[in-house]
């Protein structure tokens, strides 16, 4: 008996924080010269129901892209991928009160934080969805940033192949932890 | 006149050889799986993850950009859209290795949660678990 009420009450405080280990992120730059996208699907993200905290971590690495010397170049020349590997994302998600995890739909979340990119971390908010299927809770987001504002400089000679500005789409379903 | 035109032949196939390289490194594709790679580190799960959990710094640069084959016991399979990940995790674990495949390069028969596995995979670091990308299941002799 005491175990079934401990084992019920540790479930209770486990079902507070959902886990993703295979998150997926991709960016997408678009010029009449050069069509760029590269994936990672092995973003690690973090909710936590109750405070509304949220988290994003990747390993730059992990971007996939089509062409072998694209994803060299994202690794050496802009990303410092050696010195800097991970890119993260802390915040919170601010309208947490018309969020019901425990009910099925789709809620607009409004999240604010702070995202590193290239060791440069800046204030960042977005808005995004959260839905809730079945008790299962994912999370999708889409913005866009440019290379600048993370001190990324793209040389003269590839500057008409890069956008300026890069679309960047999350996407997550996560599990109890 | 002869010699000229053999000259000017061979400037043309070396030409020819030197655009075709050019062109092959600007738009190779990238390898979708480690499969075909020549293994650096074999060593088990358990290792692997203790020298990240112990010093991730050191182990990054031990085991990061290299090709990893690594056995450990199956905790959970997913898939995707595009592949699948293959969590490698002992029962009282909380962390573990994590390697993502392909679809190609995957053979869902080959591997039951539960059961004992080798994966070749290039290492990338560490997050709550180590990342294995690109991975593959080797024949076994």
């Amino acid at each position: 008996m005491i175990i079934l009420v401990m084992l019920s009450v540790f479930q209770i405080a486990g079902a507070q924080k959902v886990v993703t280990k295979s998150g997926h992120i991709w960016f997408y730059s678009h010029t009449p010269l050069e069509e760029i996208e590269a994936h990672n699907r092995q973003v690690v993200s973090i909710i936590d129901e109750t405070t509304g905290e949220i988290s994003f971590m990747l390993l730059v690495k992990s971007f996939e892209f089509k062409r072998a010397l694209m994803q060299v170049h994202f690794n050496e020349n802009y990303m410092e991928s050696d010195k800097y590997p991970k890119s993260t994302f802390k915040g919170k998600i601010t309208n947490l009160d018309k969020i019901d995890f425990k009910k099925d739909g789709i809620y607009p979340a409004e999240v604010s934080g702070d995202l590193t990119v290239h060791n440069v971390t800046k204030p960042f908010a977005y808005k995004g969805t959260i839905e809730i299927k079945g008790g299962v809770v994912s999370a999708k987001a889409k913005f866009t940033t440019t290379p600048r504002e993370f001190n990324i400089t793209i040389p003269a000679v590839v500057e008409n192949k890069i956008a300026k500005e890069i679309q960047v789409t999350v996407e997550a379903t996560y599990a109890s932890n | 006149m002869s010699k000229k035109l053999r000259y000017v032949v061979i400037f043309l196939v070396l030409a020819i050889i030197a655009a075709g390289f050019a062109w092959w490194y600007t738009f190779r594709e990238t390898d979708r799986s480690v499969a075909s790679y020549k293994t650096d580190v074999t060593i088990d799960a358990a290792s692997l993850l203790q020298a990240f959990e112990s010093n991730e710094d050191s182990a990054n640069i031990v085991f990061r950009e290299k090709i990893i084959l690594v056995t450990g016991t199956v905790g959970s399979i997913t898939q995707d859209t595009t592949g699948y990940s293959v969590y490698l995790k002992e029962n009282d674990a909380i962390s573990g290795i994590i390697c993502r495949f392909d679809r190609p390069a995957f053979n869902p028969e080959l591997a039951t949660v539960g059961s004992s596995i080798s994966i070749k995979g290039l290492c990338n670091g560490y997050l709550m678990d180590v990342v294995l990308d690109k991975c593959s299941i080797p024949d076994m002799p």
